[in-house]
């Protein structure tokens, strides 16, 4: 293994890159050398939400991570996430509510709320989903046909 | 019912101009202006070449190199020949093998630059209101004058003359997606692919910026990651071209944030004063003086002010007239469309007025709009007529839940009204093709869906209600320039008005083929085990049984649908210098909102919301619904928070989402929504177009309803907490 190697657990399979510089975000490795081109490029500042991914399970901005800060780590993208249950329950929900437009941002929003509602248990309360959704910016949709999903995939749960 | 296109964008499983790939592909940055007026002395790019990873550095010498001689002559060639004319206005451009390298020989690339006199404001170019001479001043790239009647002797008889000035600031569209092409070129052969708005439209420009036929150049659009009026003209695709032709590779060009809001096309500041004679309890003159910057335009931006005023003489019958304005040429980038065009900001100001002026007679705003408010058959300011109009129905609807809401308005709460108008581009025309397979419809043309699902989902709803095939039977396809039928863009409110009635047409031209082969008068498709069948009475045949040999050969039987609106004529005798806009089809929308004034910090809260739409016919109310929500959203951005800043010296001092606040989840109150039918546009079925007018009255409403809790009018729009603590002599 060259010095300039990087493993990476995406979506449950293991993936080996070479040649990556160290200051590259996962962002662009999810992107650019994984072609998983689902998870979103918008700010690269953290302000829009669009890029967001699951690491361990938590909802995290991939174009603020360095790829070598997560080799660990157990990453999650829209892509793999759209093939478990609460990830299809959410794009569904999504669907039927109109809260896709452009659908930019969507992979985002679907990300951070199938992170909260992924885990064991009852859902959070429906305040506590949307306030968990304040770090994703929309532009078409107002947000509120975003909240009806919300609440439509927090029932369906 | 549901889009097509929802669930593939969810799971990610659709690509935007920001994905874009190509083998062999390198990765493009531009080099920046560093001054926002001057002369590039020295601008070696020699040391550039020598760098890590770098194929092509190309700046104003290799438009001379490397492309045809008309490229010299654009009205702007892809680099400035002569000056910088704003800050950070790409000068120079690197291809390299990574991104990372080629912006950091972007970064090594340092012009030796002589400083010009810098215009920042529209008062740096003019610290007096002007005169009329001021026409001849090389920095005002646009002018028009138009006046109506005896406005002198209205004025004088008047029994009262209200006259204010608003100062409105610069919105940048912030669609989500960053702007991104991938370019390619070979043998004088160019080809890009680029989330466009208008890839027709893009082709004509791009063909002239690089001074080549249209026909050597082929615009395949992308999904759109929202467009809101940035994605029309060509904006990075001119540096990816040429960059593809030095390097002879294909090169992606996207930018950062940052550069989106330096280079941005966008709203920009306006001034505006305004006087208006009341006699009788009713408007009959008024006077409109506006000074629009236009940043760093080109003359021949008559067109700028022409939109921008005829929404100051409003939806609204003004007996006399006169309106003066000037397009401003200033170091700030120059202004592109931003969802409905001039409105919102020329609106704040008029419908504030209006709403003070009701005021101050003691009138209802409601009530006082109404007594002026165009009715169908109406003419307007340039004599055109007004055809079905919902405003009048909007604000009756609007006088009812201004009144439950005042029931119950707590102390420090206001209710402010404002109306808007639109004239939807429906003239602007299109083509489909429509394939009738045997097992479904496929509908050919030349648009990407942006977001408001007029193309994806909207053409294909017109095709179902002509032809009584089911949704899911029918699949809108998209080619490129070279393949596909001509349109104007996806623009204006236009799409299911003009694209949609080609459509329309190519679906009834296939109903009349179909029923002439069945000898029937009247038939309808059905899909039945993926077999399309024409119902006649009780006879069904299958589709595929009724076609010709040639068209079988061909897949199906194909038919072209064409729309042309008439053209819209003003009376031109009113017209004393410039052009004014055209207005045609129009639409209306009515808004209420209830805020929450903080008499000590100046904050405000939108508590609730409610927009009544006028919308003709409602194609699919679900998707009307989510245009008007989302415009009401983007308008409370423009009317609270969202304002570029520009420094005394030109620097744009916000270029980012940290300090260029939009509204987030949390920030949204409820909107009830409201669709005024009945009032038939000139769209399919009677549908009007629905995209732009839905932010265009907000900033107004939220002006009105502090002016309404408070007493106190803000005449500066967006309405932040300074400048409503400065309005109330808190600061």
């Amino acid at each position: 293994m060259s010095e300039n190697s990087l493993g990476l657990s995406l979506n449950g399979k293991p993936r080996h890159f070479e040649k990556v510089p160290d200051a590259e975000r996962l962002l662009d490795t999810i992107r650019w050398r994984a072609g998983l081109k689902g998870t979103k490029e918008g700010c690269r500042t953290g302000d829009c939400g669009a890029c967001m991914v699951l690491v361990n399970g938590e909802p995290t901005l991939s174009c603020l991570v360095l790829s070598r800060e997560v080799a660990e780590e157990k990453i999650t993208t829209i892509e793999g996430l759209s093939t478990e249950k609460v990830g299809r329950l959410v794009i569904a929900a999504f669907e039927e509510a109109g809260a896709v437009q452009c659908g930019y941002c969507t992979p985002g929003f679907v990300v951070a709320l199938a992170a909260q509602l992924g885990g064991r248990g009852p859902p959070p309360p429906l305040e506590t989903l949307l306030d968990g959704l304040e770090g994703n910016l929309c532009r078409c949709t107002g947000y509120l046909a975003i909240q009806k999903a919300v609440a439509a995939a927090r029932e369906a749960i | 019912m549901t889009r097509s296109d929802a669930a593939p964008k969810a799971r990610g499983g659709v690509g935007y101009g920001m994905d874009l790939e190509a083998p062999g592909m390198l990765w493009a940055a531009l080099v920046r202006a560093p001054v926002p007026h001057g002369r590039i002395v020295r601008m070696e790019l020699g040391p550039a070449r020598r760098m890590p990873g770098v194929v092509a550095v190309v700046g104003p010498d290799e438009i001379r190199t490397l492309l045809p001689k008309g490229a010299l002559e654009a009205e702007r060639p892809v680099f400035p020949l002569d000056e910088i004319r704003y800050r950070g206005e790409p000068i120079a451009a690197v291809a390299a093998e990574t991104l990372e390298q080629a912006r950091h020989a972007a970064a090594a690339v340092v012009p030796v630059v002589e400083s010009l006199r810098t215009d920042a404001r529209i008062e740096d170019v003019f610290p007096e209101w002007p005169s009329a001479a001021a026409a001849k001043d090389p920095r005002v790239v646009g002018h028009v004058h138009a006046r109506h009647g005896d406005v002198e002797a209205r004025f004088r008889s008047a029994d009262l003359v209200h006259s204010e000035t608003y100062h409105t600031s610069g919105v940048h569209q912030v669609a989500l997606e960053p702007h991104a092409c991938l370019g390619e070129a070979r043998g004088g052969k160019f080809r890009v692919r680029t989330s466009t708005q208008t890839p027709f439209g893009l082709r004509e420009d791009l063909a002239s910026i690089l001074g080549i036929f249209e026909s050597s150049l082929v615009v395949e659009g992308t999904w759109v990651g929202g467009g809101f009026g940035g994605k029309g003209a060509a904006f990075l695709e001119p540096y990816a071209l040429l960059l593809a032709v030095a390097s002879r590779r294909p090169v992606k060009l996207s930018v950062t944030y940052a550069e989106e809001f330096e280079l941005g096309r966008t709203t920009l500041p306006s001034i505006i004063r305004l006087d208006t004679a009341v006699r009788g309890g009713k408007i009959v003159g008024r006077r409109v003086r506006l000074l629009l910057d236009t940043g760093a335009s080109l003359p021949g931006r008559d067109f700028a002010v022409g939109y921008s005023i005829g929404f100051l003489l409003g939806p609204y019958r003004t007996e006399t007239y006169e309106i003066e304005g000037f397009a401003v040429q200033t170091n700030k980038p120059p202004f592109g469309p931003h969802r409905a065009p001039f409105a919102p900001q020329s609106v704040f100001a008029l419908e504030s007025h209006i709403d003070g002026l009701a005021r101050r007679l003691g009138v209802d705003p409601i009530e006082f709009r109404l007594r002026q408010v165009w009715r169908e058959g109406d003419r307007t300011a340039y004599d055109q007529p007004v055809g079905p109009f919902g405003l009048e129905a909007g604000l009756k609807a609007a006088a009812r839940t201004a009144g439950a809401w005042r029931t119950r308005l707590p102390a420090g709460h206001g209710i402010g009204v404002a109306c808007g108008f639109w004239s939807t581009s429906v003239g602007a025309g299109g083509e489909a093709r429509l394939s009738l397979r045997p097992d479904g419809l496929v509908i050919l043309q030349g648009e990407r869906e942006i977001g408001n699902g007029s193309v994806v989902h909207g053409l294909a709803v017109v095709a179902e209600r002509v032809l009584g095939l089911s949704l899911a039977a029918i699949r809108v396809d998209y080619g490129d320039t070279a393949t596909a039928p001509f349109d104007s863009g996806v623009f204006g409110s236009r799409t299911l008005g003009a694209l949609g009635q080609a459509v329309e047409r190519g679906a009834r031209s296939l109903v009349t083929i179909l029923a002439k082969r069945v000898g029937a008068s009247e038939i309808h498709l059905e899909i039945k085990s993926g077999q399309v069948l024409v119902v006649a009475g009780r006879r069904r045949h299958k589709l595929v049984d009724l076609l010709t040999p040639t068209e079988r050969a061909e897949g199906g039987l194909v038919v072209e649908g064409k729309f042309y609106g008439p053209e819209r004529e003003v009376d031109a005798s009113r017209v004393l210098a410039g052009s004014v806009y055209p207005y045609q089809d129009f639409t209306g929308a009515v808004h209420l909102a209830e805020v929450e004034v903080d008499r000590e910090t100046g904050h405000l809260r939108v508590v609730r919301y409610a927009a009544f739409q006028d919308v003709g016919t409602a194609v699919d109310p679900s998707a009307v619904q989510g245009q008007v929500e989302g415009g009401v959203v983007m308008g409370l951005g423009a009317a609270l928070s969202e304002e570029m800043l520009w420094t005394p010296e030109a620097r744009l001092a916000n270029p980012g989402l940290l300090d260029y606040r939009l509204p987030r989840l949390r920030d949204v109150p409820p909107i009830h929504v409201e669709l005024i039918e009945g009032f038939a546009g000139a769209g399919p079925f009677g549908a009007k177009g629905v995209g732009e007018p839905p932010i265009i009255p907000v900033p107004a409403a939220v002006a009105n309803a502090v002016a309404d809790a408070t007493g106190t009018r803000v005449f500066e729009m967006p309405l932040t907490p300074e400048r409503v603590a400065r309005a109330l002599k808190l600061l």
